[in-house]
């Protein structure tokens, strides 16, 4: 239980070290040095020591929504086997976990709106576009890891993987995959969905919503979405790659696990700045394309899986 | 050219007109109060462009205002009528002559002159508090009384249908830059239509000029754009040169042409940049902005001022470029030119930057010639114009360039003839440094004469600037400052139709306009 805990509060520690690496690689291939990949830390830092300006026409909305973002993410991290998979069917399955993010869109999108600033309509208008055609995509490649392992327990789905070798690279593991990497940058607001880096409110999708939170506030939105980054990136590195992850408690395997868990993380992240930097922002009636495209390779894994896996 | 220019103003219908040469080779033509709007109109009609519009208060030499519009048909026509202080009234131009729309606003609020059957006579250049009865520019305004703030409200266009809503944004806006209000009527994310508003960065240039010798002015002139110093002030210096006859060395000639060149030089890949960093396209805008950086860096060491102000002087210039600096000038400049060719390959050849400009922010040329756009946003819409060869000025009918122009009117086009630009630019450069004469790099400058006028025209990175003076006593007695962001403003507002909201800021930076160029 210990060791369930723990590597829980390391996915949520890392969480903001994660997005500076990104942040740090891109800086490096657009030949600058960039801050350091602990400079979210410091920023957040800074953020909790300043005061929060909150809009005279919000509501109690605004207050709560950071709250509950975090609570929802960090819930959401328990679910998941990081380094070590245990017994996880007692928190909740994936499906728990789809809907706890969904409750961090949510509130973000409300609490948008919430103060009635143009920027923050658009962001929650265009965020619940954009989600409403990603969803099903995210659904659909997980499920068809379900299929395959026959459990929606996460820890079951992640050990019958690992457990069982390279024979279960299946066409429906890298379609799936392959479908959930799309959802992965779409469901957190990276190019060519969004440019987090940008300071053109006129296009911006995530952080427009951000744009009315200050201080505290800020500093809980910015965490939550790093967290989510973090617990997609987990996802992807344990769901569909688990190899590596330790199977029993004892230290070496620990070890491992964790050192294995820490190179897919840091490669996952590597993609995400190589696309970033070698890439234009996608017009936005242009995103439904790419998301066709997403929920198509997931759809395709569900039957690969049947035409394939059944027989 | 000149023989359609006398069988054009043969057939003009004013007959009223009383014409002159000027020795500078422009045509100079008086009419009264009530052929104005017609002999302009006719002159626009039979192709003309319309340079500027404006006016002056001589009420205390001849009891009138004047009205001034200068009309481009490959010689420079200037149009001239009185206008009496008790009617302070004219017949409006924008019915006819649409890029006379803002010029007649602006002749409204700084001269409180009414132009008649203006199809939008609302307040264009003074702030929303501005009392009525009170213009800047008359010679009975004086600028060393603060002016009382009345609240009043400036109305925006309304479009009005289901589903449409307004999206204010501005004027204060993420990131360092300069003011300005935009008004979005959008459908969902199309936009129906854009109101800009502007004049948050109104200084008063024109009236401070009035107070300001001829001398310091240059220093003025620097600073009416920060990012267009040498154009304003060649263009400013140039005029003066007229007012008073002064020749300017051959010498001097050619190192402002390098000046102007290096500004357009890194204006043109500052924005060449910023249009790759609006479509998230990080890795050639941050090699475009290094680009800048070294041009910057070039051009202090060449002039001593990064933004290569203190250059131009009246009668010439204040520095020399020796021929071992120059060589070595060169030789940067080679390095420059394969980065920069460098930069251009990774975006032309990506395909994720290509589908976010091609066909974007389309101005076709049927809109932009009657809207008097000009610059790299008029020749990326077809229209072949270019004060560098259409009416030369310092070394340029020496050297030998080519003048881009495209027909897509898209994002892609401005981008396409900004590039096109910066590759005649280094060989400008390289020419002119090259082929420098030597000489004096200073004319001596006579006392300017009073009550004359003169104009100049320079080809500045974001398109023709005018400088327009009407000499006083050892001041101008009118100063009128036309930077091209005025004139392509209202292309943007028609270039962002049918885009959706998410777009407009790449479209804006594909027009690279100046906010305090173009509030003065």
């Amino acid at each position: 239980m210990i060791v369930e805990l723990l590597q829980t509060l390391l996915l949520l520690s890392l969480a903001p070290m994660v997005t500076g690496a990104i942040r740090s690689l891109k800086a490096r291939m657009q030949g600058r040095k960039g801050p350091s990949v602990l400079q979210p830390y410091r920023d957040m830092a800074k953020l909790f020591h300043k005061s929060s300006v909150v809009s005279k026409d919000s509501s109690w909305v605004s207050t709560v929504a950071p709250y509950a973002c975090v609570a929802a993410v960090v819930i959401a991290a328990f679910l998941l086997p990081v380094v070590y998979v245990g017994t996880f069917g007692l928190l909740g399955d994936l499906l728990l976990l789809i809907y706890l993010l969904a409750v961090v869109r949510f509130f973000t999108a409300l609490a948008a709106l919430d103060a009635g600033s143009t920027f923050g309509g658009m962001g929650s208008s265009r965020e619940m576009f954009i989600s409403s055609i990603v969803e099903p995509t995210m659904l659909l490649s997980i499920f068809a890891m379900a299929l395959v392992t026959g459990t929606t327990a996460l820890g079951g789905i992640a050990l019958q993987v690992a457990s069982t070798g390279l024979e279960k690279v299946e066409p429906s593991l890298l379609l799936a995959a392959a479908a959930f990497f799309i959802a992965t940058i779409a469901e957190n607001a990276r190019v060519p969905v969004d440019n987090p880096s940008t300071h053109l409110e006129l296009t911006m999708v995530h952080e427009a919503m951000l744009l009315e939170y200050s201080g505290k506030g800020l500093a809980l939105m910015e965490y939550a979405s790093m967290a989510k980054l973090m617990v997609f990136l987990t996802l992807m590195a344990n769901i569909f790659f688990p190899w590596g992850i330790a199977t029993s408690a004892d230290p070496i395997a620990l070890a491992a696990g964790l050192m294995a868990y820490l190179l897919k993380i840091f490669a996952l992240a590597l993609a995400i700045a190589v696309i970033e930097s070698s890439m234009a922002k996608m017009r936005l009636f242009r995103l439904p394309n790419l998301f066709a495209v997403a929920f198509t390779l997931s759809l395709l894994a569900v039957v690969a899986f049947y035409i394939l896996g059944v027989a | 050219m000149s023989v359609d220019i006398e069988e054009i103003i043969r057939e003009a219908p004013s007959g009223l007109a009383i014409r002159k040469e000027r020795d500078d080779g422009t045509v100079h033509m008086t009419v009264d109060t009530e052929g104005f709007a017609d002999l302009v109109a006719y002159l626009h009609a039979r192709g003309g462009r319309l340079v500027s519009l404006h006016a002056a208060d001589r009420r205390a030499a001849d009891g009138a205002f004047t009205m001034h519009a200068l009309i481009d048909l490959g010689v420079i026509v200037e149009v001239e009528c009185a206008v009496r202080p008790d009617r302070a009234s004219f017949h409006s131009l924008a019915p006819r002559v649409n890029a006379a729309n803002w010029y007649e606003r602006e002749v409204q609020d700084m001269f409180g002159l009414v132009p008649d059957g203006h199809p939008d006579p609302r307040p264009l250049v003074l702030y929303d508090d501005w009392p009525e009865g009170i213009y800047p520019l008359r010679k009975d305004f004086d600028p060393s009384v603060p002016v009382p703030r009345v609240p009043r409200e400036y109305r925006f266009r309304r479009v009005e249908g289901e589903g449409v809503h307004e999206i204010p944004v501005g004027p204060v806006h993420a990131g360092v830059i300069e003011p300005g209000h935009f008004r979005f009527s959008a459908a969902g994310e199309p936009i129906i239509a854009l109101e800009v508003r502007l004049g948050y960065v109104h200084r008063g240039v024109e009236k401070l000029s009035e107070s300001i010798p001829y001398r310091k002015g240059v220093f003025l002139a620097e600073r009416i754009s920060g990012d267009a110093s040498a154009a304003h002030s060649t263009a400013y210096c140039q005029a003066v040169e007229r007012l008073c006859g002064a020749e300017v060395p051959e010498r001097a000639e050619y190192i402002r042409t390098v000046v102007l060149e290096m500004e357009r030089l890194y204006n043109h890949i500052g924005d060449i940049a910023g249009i790759a960093l609006d479509t998230a396209f990080a890795v050639p805008a941050a090699d475009g902005l290094a680009l800048k950086e070294r041009v910057l860096e070039l051009n202090e060491r060449l002039t001593g001022s990064r933004l290569l102000r203190s250059v131009n002087d009246i009668g010439g210039v204040t520095m020399d470029v020796s021929r071992e600096e120059a060589m070595k000038v060169i030789s940067r400049l080679v390095g420059l030119r394969q980065q920069f060719e460098k930069l251009a390959a990774t975006m032309f050849s990506s395909t994720s930057m290509l589908d976010r400009v091609e066909g974007t922010g389309r101005l076709d040329r049927e809109k932009a010639r009657p809207l008097g756009c000009v610059g790299p946003v008029a020749r990326a819409s077809g229209i072949d114009m270019d004060a560098r060869r259409d009416h030369p000025y310092a070394a340029y009918r020496n050297l030998s360039f080519r003048v881009p122009v495209r027909d897509g009117g898209d994002v892609d086009a401005r981008t396409r003839v900004r590039v096109d630009e910066v590759r005649e630019s280094f060989a400008i450069i390289e020419q002119a440094l090259d082929g420098m004469p030597g000489g004096p790099l200073a004319a001596e400058v006579k006392e300017v004469p009073a009550g004359r006028t003169a104009f100049s025209l320079v080809e500045a990175p974001r398109g023709e600037v005018m400088h327009w003076i009407i000499s006083g006593d050892g001041t101008p007695f009118r100063h009128k400052i036309r930077d091209p962001s005025f004139c392509n403003w209202l292309g943007m507002e028609f270039a962002v139709r049918g885009n959706i909201v998410p777009d407009f800021p790449l479209i804006n930076k594909s027009f690279g306009l100046s906010y305090a160029g173009n509030d003065l």
